[in-house]
C-alpha cells in the first residue's frame, strides 16, 4: 500500500532527526524500521575517513599520531610506506593466507605486527587497539577495488 | 590501466616511434645467461669459480662500434638513502658492502657513477657520511643528486661535497652526461610557510601530494645538453646518467620528468643514447624512440613495481622476501666488451635469480588498484 503524503512528511522528518542526531554520535541505524538517509551516510563515512587519515598518518611516519596513540611503529627510521607506497604490495585482499614470510597461517593485521617488529624494528601493538584498526583501514582504504582474492600466495 | 595513462602511453608512442624507431639496428631481444662474480669481502673470484647465478634479458647488445678504443667497465651504486648511523644502521652496512664490492671490481671499473639518493633527509650528517663510506672506493667517482639530498638547504651541503649537480665528459670514444632532474620542484614550500624540515619531508615521501611534479630536467638544463652534443657525432654512443627515468612510467611516485618529451626531443637525433637512471629501486627496462632506460637497484630497499604503466619491455625482478634486508638491493656494474657490446649487470645480493621466473615470482602478481593519500594534503592558502 501507498504512504499518504502525511505519513511520508512524518516518515521525512523522523529521519531527519536520525540523521542529526547520527551526525553528532554517529549512532546506529536503526535500519529494519528506517530508511538511511544521505546524511547519515555521510556520518558513517566520516567516522571511516578519520580512521583512515589516523592510519595514512601513521603508516608514513607521522611522529605526532604515533605518540597520540602510544606506539612506537619503528625505531630504524624505516616507515610502513618506505616499501608500500600508497599502501602498493600489501594485498589486503589476500588475507588471511599462508604468509610464507612468517611461516605460518596469518591474517592482514599479523603482517602489520610482523612488518613492525622486523623491518621496522618497532613494539608490535594490541590487534584490538585503536592503532591497528588505523592501520588496517587506511591499507584496506588505499586497495579498495583491487580484487579480494582470499588465501592467494 | 587507467585511461588518463592509457592516453599518455598512446601519445608518447604516437610521437616518439615513428616508423618504427629504435635505439640502433642491432638490438637483440634475446635473453642469455651472464656470469655473476663474487666479490664479497674484497675477495675478488676469477671466471674460472664464478657461478652461472640468473638470467639477464634484453640489454646486452648496444653497438659501441663508432667510439669503442677498449674495452672499460663502469660501476653504478645509488639510492643509499642514509640516516645517521645512530638512526639506521642497516643503510650504512649495505652502502658499505657496495663500496667495498665496487672497490674489489677485477679488473678494477673505470669510475663510478654515483646516481643520487646517498641522505634520506638532506642533512649534513648523512651526506657527510656517505662521503665518507664512498672514500672506500679509489676509483674516480661522478655525482649526481637525488631529491633526498637536496630539500633541506636546497642543496648547498651536497653542492660544497660534490660540485655541479650536471656535467659531462668523454671517455674512450662515449660521450657521458650527468643529468640534475630533482632541483626544479615548483615552490610549495613558501606559501605554505615550511620549514626546511617540513619541506625535505614532503619530499622525502614517495608518495606525497605536497611536492607534486617535482622531477624534470629543466628548459636551462635542455639547452645545455643540446649544446653538449651539439660536437658529438650523430651515431657516436652516449650515455646519460640521471636519478629518475628519462620517460614517463608513473607520475604519482615521480617515476618520470616532466618534460619528457623536450628531452627526448633533444635526443632524437642520436641513435645510440643509453638512459642509466635510480629512483625506481628496481630492475627496469625501456625503449624511448631511440633511447634506451635501464633503471638500476637501490642499495637501501626496494620499491614494488607502480600499478600501472610497467613498461612492456621490463623483466620484471623477483618479488623480495621482506624479511632479508639483503634481498631485492644492490648495485651495478656496466661493462662495454671489446667486442662492442654494453652489458649492465645487476648485483643483487642475496639473490641467484635477479629475474622473476614466474607470475607469483614478482611483485605485480596481484593487479593493484591504489589511491593517492589522503592526509598529508590538509591545507589551505592562508587569507
Amino acid at each position: 500500500m501507498q504512504d499518504s503524503y502525511a505519513h511520508r512528511v512524518v516518515k521525512l522528518g523522523a529521519g531527519l532527526a536520525v540523521a542529526v542526531l547520527s551526525l553528532g554520535t554517529a549512532a546506529p541505524a536503526k535500519a529494519d524500521r528506517t530508511p538511511v538517509t544521505p546524511a547519515q551516510l555521510k556520518a558513517y563515512n566520516d567516522v571511516f575517513i578519520a580512521e583512515v587519515r589516523k592510519g595514512d598518518l601513521l603508516f608514513h611516519g607521522d611522529a605526532a599520531m604515533a605518540k597520540k596513540l602510544g606506539v612506537t611503529l619503528s625505531t630504524t627510521g624505516m616507515a610502513c610506506a618506505m616499501c608500500h607506497p600508497m599502501a602498493s604490495d600489501t594485498h589486503p585482499g589476500s588475507f588471511p593466507k599462508f604468509q610464507s614470510t612468517m611461516g605460518k597461517f596469518a591474517a592482514l593485521r599479523d603482517m602489520i605486527n610482523w612488518c613492525i617488529a622486523h623491518p621496522n624494528q618497532g613494539e608490535q601493538i594490541d590487534t584490538d587497539s585503536e592503532a591497528m584498526h588505523a592501520l588496517e583501514s587506511y591499507i584496506y582504504w588505499s586497495n579498495s577495488g583491487s580484487v579480494l582474492d582470499t588465501g592467494k600466495y | 590501466m587507467s585511461n588518463e595513462v592509457d592516453r599518455e602511453r598512446r601519445e608518447m608512442a604516437t610521437v616518439l616511434r615513428p616508423n618504427g624507431a629504435r635505439p640502433d639496428g642491432s638490438l637483440q631481444i634475446t635473453r642469455r645467461l651472464f656470469v655473476h662474480k663474487a666479490l664479497y669481502g674484497g675477495a675478488a673470484a676469477g671466471a674460472a669459480g664464478a657461478a652461472l647465478t640468473g638470467w639477464f634479458p634484453l640489454i646486452n647488445t648496444m653497438t659501441m662500434a663508432y667510439g669503442a678504443e677498449a674495452p672499460f667497465s663502469f660501476a653504478w651504486i645509488s639510492d643509499t638513502h642514509l640516516y645517521p648511523k645512530t638512526v639506521n644502521t642497516r643503510f650504512v652496512d649495505k652502502a658499505t658492502r657496495a663500496a667495498k664490492e665496487v672497490q674489489a671490481m677485477h679488473p678494477p671499473a673505470d669510475f663510478l657513477i654515483f646516481g643520487g639518493d646517498i641522505a634520506q633527509l638532506g642533512r649534513g650528517a648523512e651526506l657527510e657520511l656517505g662521503n665518507q663510506i664512498l672514500q672506500e672506493v679509489k676509483i674516480k667517482k661522478y655525482f649526481i643528486p637525488g631529491e633526498h639530498d637536496w630539500y633541506f638547504d636546497m642543496g648547498a651541503k651536497w653542492r660544497q661535497l660534490y660540485g655541479n649537480p650536471n656535467w659531462t665528459f668523454d671517455h674512450k670514444g662515449v660521450r657521458f652526461i650527468g643529468l640534475d632532474t630533482i632541483s626544479r620542484a615548483p615552490d610549495y614550500w613558501t606559501p605554505r610557510r615550511m620549514t626546511p624540515e617540513e619541506r625535505m619531508d614532503h619530499m622525502a615521501t614517495l608518495d606525497g601530494t605536497v611536492a607534486g611534479p617535482w622531477a624534470g630536467v629543466g628548459n636551462d638544463q635542455i639547452a645545455w645538453m643540446q649544446k653538449t652534443l651539439a660536437d658529438w657525432h650523430k651515431d657516436a654512443p652516449v650515455v646519460i646518467f640521471s636519478h629518475n627515468p628519462l620517460y614517463e612510467y608513473y607520475p604519482p611516485w615521480n617515476f618520470w620528468v616532466r618534460d619528457w618529451r623536450e628531452v627526448n626531443e633533444v635526443l632524437r637525433p642520436y641513435t645510440k643514447v643509453t638512459n642509466i637512471h635510480g629512483h625506481v629501486h628496481q630492475v627496469l627496462y625501456n625503449e624511448i624512440g631511440t633511447m634506451r632506460s635501464i633503471g638500476m637497484l637501490a642499495t637501501s630497499w626496494p620499491w614494488p613495481y607502480a600499478p600501472e604503466g610497467v613498461p612492456k619491455l621490463t623483466v620484471e625482478m623477483i618479488r623480495v622476501d621482506p624479511g632479508d634486508i639483503y634481498d631485492g638491493v644492490g648495485w651495478g656494474r656496466i661493462h662495454q666488451t671489446s667486442s662492442t657490446r654494453f652489458e649492465p649487470q645487476y648485483m643483487m645480493w642475496g639473490r641467484k635469480e635477479v629475474f622473476a621466473q614466474s607470475a607469483p615470482d614478482s611483485s605485480s602478481f596481484h593487479p593493484e588498484v591504489l589511491r593517492p593519500r589522503i592526509a598529508d594534503n590538509g591545507w589551505f592558502y592562508p587569507d
